[in-house]
């Protein structure tokens, strides 16, 4: 009994308009029909009638057709946007840790192979280390110079020397002139090297 | 016995905004060249270059300097040696020469106190382009009490001069020697300042 009516089509004139299915709508068609049946035989007026009710039925069919295809538009539109949201808010969330760290920093992309990606205090060192061996480079150059050439000349010639201490002293501050006379310690070993082998 | 090719060895240091043509400066007065293509100076190089003056040998160890602030913490570590200090701005860069108080500064806060330096308004060459009048080089110079000149490391206009220049004026800061001293002493003790003398058993 229950069964037959939450089936039966007189439910739908029950529903809320906003749940109306065009299901519910032929429901409804076919109960007005059914009683229009009860007094068709009165008279031309009522079949008239009849007509303007088929016609108004057509109307809501397609109302109701149309609102429901909207709605589910507007539901696959925002669940869509949802997603995209979601998606962005992933994204930029790094981006947002990023930001917090304050307006001095930077952010880097570990994509890119210029990146930056050594210290100062490395490429200090590497600059230091540069320059040392290219100061060294240059007195050998010289002293190759002077072998080939001027030494085997003149007995006298004179040696070279260049101050291979081309880095700035750090920390503890020596005057220049000491710097000078601090110099040939250290270069003793490749000058009298290269100058007693030549006299031999 | 052996002696050094050079009697005396001065540190000399380029600084400045970048672009102004330090590296261009050294490079005419080091190997008498010109090279247009901009390359911009990691860092900090050096190159060397032995001049004579007043019958003295006298080998330049000269520091180029990036310009770039990026750089700031490397080549202030170098002012400290310096025994002279060019500082080079671009005459057709007005930046370049609003800048030198703050290149001044820098001198003042990391090299020492009695370091030589000299100002230099490179690029003369392109009068067309000029937007810093000499005479207001002339005029900074003067109010900080430092030599001036004018130059063009393309059109190699006074670079040889400013550099000798700025040599001669640490000579004349340097103590004096005994006259003779171009046979050196080389009894191991030296001891003369600024004199460079090695002994060979």
């Amino acid at each position: 009994m229950e069964s037959l009516n939450e089936s039966s089509p007189a439910l739908a004139f029950e529903k809320d308009a906003f749940e109306l299915t065009v299901e519910d709508v032929y429901d409804i068609s076919y109960v007005i029909g059914r009683d229009l049946l009860k007094i068709s035989n009165t008279g031309e007026e009522v079949s008239d009638l009849q007509f303007k009710i088929v016609r108004v039925l057509e109307m809501f069919e397609t109302l109701v057709n149309k609102y429901n295809l909207s709605l589910e538009e507007v539901k696959m539109e925002r669940d869509n946007l949802k997603s995209e949201l979601d998606r962005i808010l992933s994204e930029s969330s790094a981006g947002q840790e990023a930001q917090t760290l304050g307006p001095d920093k930077l952010v880097v992309d570990l994509k890119d192979p210029n990146r930056p990606r050594f210290t100062m205090q490395e490429l200090k060192e590497v600059l230091q280390e540069r320059n040392q061996l290219k100061a060294q480079l240059l007195v050998t150059q010289e002293e190759l110079q002077l072998y080939k050439s001027g030494m085997l000349l003149h007995g006298e010639q004179a040696m070279v020397e260049v101050d291979l201490e081309p880095l700035p002293r750090s920390e503890q501050f020596t005057e220049t002139t000491h710097e000078i006379e601090d110099g040939p310690k250290e270069e003793k070993s490749t000058i009298s090297k290269l100058f007693s082998f030549r006299r031999k | 016995m052996a002696k050094k090719t050079y009697d005396l060895l001065f540190k000399l240091l380029l600084i400045g905004d970048s672009g102004v043509g330090k590296t261009c400066v050294l490079f005419r007065f080091s190997d008498d060249a010109f090279n247009t293509t901009f390359i911009s100076t990691i860092g900090i190089d050096f190159k060397i270059k032995t001049v004579e003056l007043q019958g003295k040998k006298i080998k330049l160890q000269i520091w180029d300097t990036a310009g770039q602030e990026r750089f700031h913490t490397i080549t202030t570590s170098y002012y400290r040696g310096a025994m002279g200090i060019m500082l080079v701005y671009d005459i057709t860069n007005t930046k370049s020469f609003e800048n030198i108080s703050k290149w001044l500064r820098n001198i003042d806060e990391h090299a020492n106190e009695d370091v030589e330096r000299m100002l230099l308004g490179n690029k003369c060459d392109m009068d067309d382009k000029r937007v810093v009048p000499k005479a207001k080089g002339e005029q900074i110079a003067r109010e900080h009490g430092i030599r001036f000149f004018e130059t063009s490391a393309k059109a190699n206009i006074s670079i040889e001069k400013a550099f000798l220049t700025l040599a001669e004026d640490i000579l004349k800061k340097t103590p004096v020697k005994e006259p003779n001293s171009e046979n050196v002493d080389i009894s191991g003790g030296g001891g003369v300042t600024g004199w460079k003398s090695k002994c060979c058993s």
